[in-house]
C-alpha cells in the first residue's frame, strides 16, 4: 500500500525533473563555467600577486612585498584619491541628472520616445569613442573654449583638460554624459510602476505635484536608487578605456585610476607580480562596495518574507 | 607551469644540441624559413620590413612575418604568449635593455660566429653593441638608429625672429627662444604632451649639458650623479622649455603641432629623427625647416641613441636555423641597412655606410655625422624616453616623475631630483 502510494507520487516528480532537465542544463552549465572561469582566474591573479613574477609568471613567494611596493608609489596614491573623487562625484551627479531627466520625461510630454532614445543613445557608444570626442571638445585649443573665443568672448576660460587639478572632472563630465541615460531609464521604469491609486489618493488629499513626488513617489524608488548606485560604482572602479582615450592619465599623472595602474604595471612595465597586487587591491575596493549591497539585499528579502 | 617551461627549455636545448651536427650537414639542403613578429605593419615601417622580406625571399628563403599592430606592448604580449607556450618566433622585434631581460626567460641564438664573419662589431657604436650582447654573446642585432634629440627649426619662425644662426649650446637655444617670444611667437617650442615627449625634453637637456653625468645617473643609476648639480640644472632647463610650450596640447602627440611649427606660429622642436619623415609625409618641404643636432654645452654633438633591433629565439627546426643565419647576414649587410633607412628616415647602424648618395636627406647625413662625432668623443648615450637606457619598469618610474614635473609648474628642480631618486629606489 505504502509502496504503491510512494511510487505513484514519485513518478510525476521524476518525469517533472526529466522534463525540466534542459532548463537546468541551460542555466547551470554556463553559470558554472563562467563562475569557474572568473573564480579560477581571480585565484590565479591572487597567487601571482605573492610571487616575484616580472615578464612571465614564475613560482616563488615574496609575501606582501608586491603590495607594499605598489602602495608606496605616487601613481597608486594619486589613482586611489582620484577613484574616491571620481566615484563619489560621478555616482551622485549621474544619479541626480538621471532622476531629473526621468521626472521631466514622466510628465507625459510629446516626443517622449524620441527624447528617451536621445538620452539613452550615448550608452550605445564605446567609452573609447566618448573619450576621444570629449578630448576634442574639452581641448582648449580646438574645442569649446576656442568656439567661445571665436564668438567674441576672449576672456572665457575652460581649460580643465590641461589643468592638472581639474582634469579629473573632465572624466566625470564624459562619464556622466555617457551613463546618466542609464540611470534615467531605470528611474523612469520605477516612476511608471508607482501605483496610480496612491497618486490619486494623494491628489484627493490635496497634495501638489512637488509634494506628491517628494512624499509619495520618490520613497518608492529606493530599491532602484541603490541598484543604480551599485552598478555605477562598479563601473567607476573599473573605468579604464574612458580615461585612456580622454587624458591617458595626464596631464602628467594627474588622472591616474587604479585600472590604468594595473595595465601599466603588467603590460608596460613588465611587472606581473606588482600588477596582480594592484588588481587584487582593486578587487578589495570592489568588494567593499558589493558586500554591503549583498547584505542590504539580504535584509530586504528577510523583511519582505516576514511581512 | 614554470616547471614545464624549464622542462621544455631543457628539451629544446638538448634537441638543438643533438640536431646541431645533423643540421650542419643538412644546411645546404634545407630551404631557409623565418617566422618573425614585429609591430611594423603600416606606413614607412611596414614598407621597410616588407622590403626586407622581399630580399629574404630573393635569397631563396620563406618569409613568414606576423605583424602585431599597435603599441610595442601589444607585440610583447604576443611574444610573451608564444614563449610561455614554448613556441617562440625564430626572430622578433625587441630593443634596448629588454633584450637582456627577455633573454633570461627563453633561450636565444648565439650569433657570435655570424657577427665575427661579417666583421660587424667594429662598425657599431660600443654602447649599442653592449645592449645586443648581454653576457658577452651576440643574441640580437640592431637594425636602424634614430637620435631622439634632434633640433628642428621652423624657417618662418626664424625669419620672424630675424635669426639665422642654429643654436649650438643651451644658452644659444634659450636666447633664440626669448628672441622668438619677443617677436610675437607665443609658443617658441612645439611639442606633444605624451610621456616620451616629456622624457625627450629631459634627456636632451641633461645629456646636452653633461653626457658624462647623464651616463652615470640615467644609464648606470649612480646615486651621487642622481643627486648631482648637473641633473638639477637639467630640470631647471626643462622648466624653461615647459614654459615655452603650448599647455593646451594635453596628451596629444607632437604631430598635432606640425602645421603651426611650419607656419612659424611655433619656433623649435626637440624631436627624434623620425619627425623628418612625418613632416615630409605631411607634405612639408625641406625648405620649411632645418635639422641640427640638439644643443650641447661643450659644442660637440651629443647623440641620444634609439635603435630598433631583432632578437633571435632558439628553434630546433633546421629550416628555421638556416633562416636565422640568413636573416642575421641580411640585417648586417650595408646594402640592406641603406635600403631600410632610406624608407624609414633613420640612419644605418653601421658607421661605415656612405650617405652621400641621392637617396639620403641632409638631415640623415647630419645625423650620421653627429653619431660619428659623438662616438669618437664618447658622447653617444642611450635614450631614456625610448626605453634604451633602462628596463621598462625603471624607465616608467623615472618618466612618471619627469612628466609630472613638466606639467606641474609648482614642483621645483630640487623636489624633482628628490622624487627621481625615490622613484629609482622604488623601482630597483
Amino acid at each position: 500500500m505504502t509502496d504503491a502510494v510512494s511510487a505513484a507520487s514519485s513518478r510525476p516528480a521524476i518525469s517533472g525533473a526529466v522534463r525540466r532537465l534542459p532548463e537546468y542544463l541551460m542555466i547551470w552549465v554556463p553559470l558554472l563555467l563562467s563562475a569557474g572561469h572568473i573564480v579560477s582566474f581571480a585565484l590565479w591573479t591572487i597567487w601571482i600577486s605573492f610571487t616575484p613574477s616580472t615578464l612571465v609568471p614564475v613560482s616563488g613567494w615574496v609575501g606582501l612585498r608586491n603590495y607594499t611596493a605598489v602602495m608606496a608609489t605616487r601613481n597608486w596614491h594619486i589613482a586611489f584619491d582620484n577613484l574616491l573623487l571620481f566615484g563619489c562625484a560621478f555616482v551622485l551627479l549621474s544619479l541626480v541628472i538621471g532622476l531629473m531627466l526621468a521626472i521631466l520625461l514622466d510628465q507625459r510630454i510629446r516626443g517622449e520616445n524620441v527624447l528617451r532614445s536621445i538620452f539613452l543613445y550615448p550608452l550605445a557608444l564605446s567609452f573609447v569613442v566618448t573619450g576621444t570626442v570629449w578630448s576634442w571638445l574639452l581641448n582648449p585649443g580646438i574645442g569649446i573654449e576656442k568656439l567661445v573665443h571665436d564668438l567674441g568672448w576672449i576672456s572665457f576660460r575652460f581649460d580643465w583638460l590641461v589643468d592638472r587639478d581639474m582634469a579629473i572632472w573632465t572624466i566625470v563630465i564624459a562619464a556622466i554624459w555617457q551613463s546618466s541615460g542609464f540611470a534615467m531609464a531605470l528611474f523612469l521604469a520605477g516612476l511608471r510602476s508607482v501605483d496610480g491609486d496612491l497618486v490619486k489618493a494623494a491628489q484627493i488629499d490635496g497634495a501638489g505635484p512637488l509634494r506628491i513626488y517628494r512624499r509619495v513617489i520618490l520613497p518608492t524608488l529606493w530599491p532602484i536608487t541603490v541598484t543604480v548606485i551599485v552598478v555605477q560604482l562598479q563601473f567607476a572602479i573599473s573605468t579604464f578605456d574612458l580615461v585612456r582615450a580622454l587624458t591617458n592619465g595626464g596631464p602628467g599623472i594627474a588622472t591616474q585610476l587604479p585600472a590604468l595602474v594595473v595595465y601599466d604595471l603588467m603590460f608596460q612595465r613588465g611587472l606581473l607580480g606588482r600588477g596582480a597586487a594592484a588588481a587584487v587591491l582593486m578587487l578589495l575596493i570592489l568588494l567593499a562596495v558589493l558586500l554591503p549591497y549583498a547584505a542590504w539585499r539580504y535584509v530586504q528579502r528577510r523583511r519582505l518574507t516576514h511581512a | 607551469m614554470p616547471n614545464t617551461i624549464t622542462r621544455r627549455r631543457l628539451l629544446a636545448g638538448s634537441a638543438a644540441a643533438i640536431a646541431l651536427p645533423a643540421f650542419a650537414r643538412a644546411q645546404g639542403a634545407v630551404k631557409p624559413r623565418l617566422t618573425v613578429i614585429s609591430q611594423w605593419s603600416a606606413g614607412s615601417d611596414g614598407a621597410a620590413i616588407t622590403a626586407l622580406g622581399k630580399k629574404f625571399e630573393e635569397k631563396g628563403g620563406i618569409w613568414q612575418h606576423s605583424p602585431v599592430p599597435g603599441f610595442t606592448t601589444e607585440m610583447m604580449n604576443k611574444l610573451r604568449a608564444q614563449i610561455i607556450a614554448g613556441d617562440p618566433p625564430a626572430c622578433s622585434q625587441l630593443k634596448g635593455p629588454e633584450i637582456a631581460a627577455w633573454s633570461k626567460i627563453a633561450p636565444t641564438v648565439n650569433l657570435d660566429a655570424v657577427v665575427a664573419a661579417a666583421g660587424y662589431e667594429k662598425v657599431v657604436a660600443p654602447d649599442l653593441a653592449r645592449l645586443h650582447k648581454p653576457e658577452g654573446k651576440w643574441i640580437s642585432l640592431p637594425l636602424q638608429i634614430y637620435s631622439t634629440n634632434m633640433l628642428f627649426l621652423s624657417k618662418r619662425a626664424m625669419d620672424k625672429a630675424k635669426a639665422d644662426k642654429i643654436p649650438v649650446t643651451w644658452a644659444d637655444f634659450n636666447d633664440l627662444a626669448e628672441k622668438m617670444k619677443a617677436s610675437g611667437i607665443t609658443y617658441p617650442i612645439a611639442n606633444g604632451g605624451t610621456r616620451p615627449d616629456d622624457g625627450q625634453k629631459f634627456e636632451a637637456s641633461f645629456a646636452g649639458m653633461s653626457p658624462a653625468a647623464y651616463r652615470a645617473a640615467i644609464m648606470n643609476l649612480d646615486e651621487k650623479a642622481l643627486k648631482g648639480p648637473e641633473i638639477k640644472a637639467a630640470f631647471a632647463q626643462v622648466r624653461k622649455i615647459a614654459d615655452w610650450m603650448d599647455p593646451n596640447v594635453g596628451a596629444q602627440p607632437y604631430a598635432t603641432n606640425l602645421k603651426r611649427f611650419v607656419d612659424g606660429d611655433m619656433g623649435m622642436m626637440i624631436q627624434g629623427g623620425w619627425a623628418q619623415g612625418v613632416l615630409r609625409n605631411a607634405g612639408f618641404k625641406f625648405e620649411d625647416f632645418m635639422i641640427a643636432p640638439g644643443p650641447s654645452d661643450n659644442t660637440r654633438p651629443v647623440f641620444l641613441l634609439n635603435a630598433d633591433a631583432f632578437i633571435f629565439w632558439q628553434r630546433s627546426e633546421p629550416d628555421l636555423q638556416a633562416g636565422q643565419t640568413l636573416m642575421a647576414q641580411l640585417v648586417m649587410d650595408p646594402a640592406i641597412q641603406t635600403m631600410y633607412s632610406q624608407i624609414t628616415g633613420s640612419i644605418p647602424v653601421r658607421t661605415d655606410v656612405d650617405l652621400s648618395g641621392a637617396g639620403w636627406s641632409d638631415g640623415q647625413r647630419r645625423t650620421a655625422t653627429a653619431l660619428k662625432d659623438a662616438v669618437a668623443n664618447n658622447q653617444a648615450v642611450l635614450s631614456l624616453a625610448h626605453n634604451m637606457a633602462q628596463e621598462n619598469g625603471m624607465t616608467a618610474a623615472m618618466i612618471d616623475v619627469i612628466t609630472e614635473y613638466v606639467k606641474n609648474k609648482t614642483i621645483t628642480p630640487e623636489q624633482a631630483v628628490a622624487r627621481l631618486g625615490e622613484a629609482v629606489e622604488g623601482a630597483r
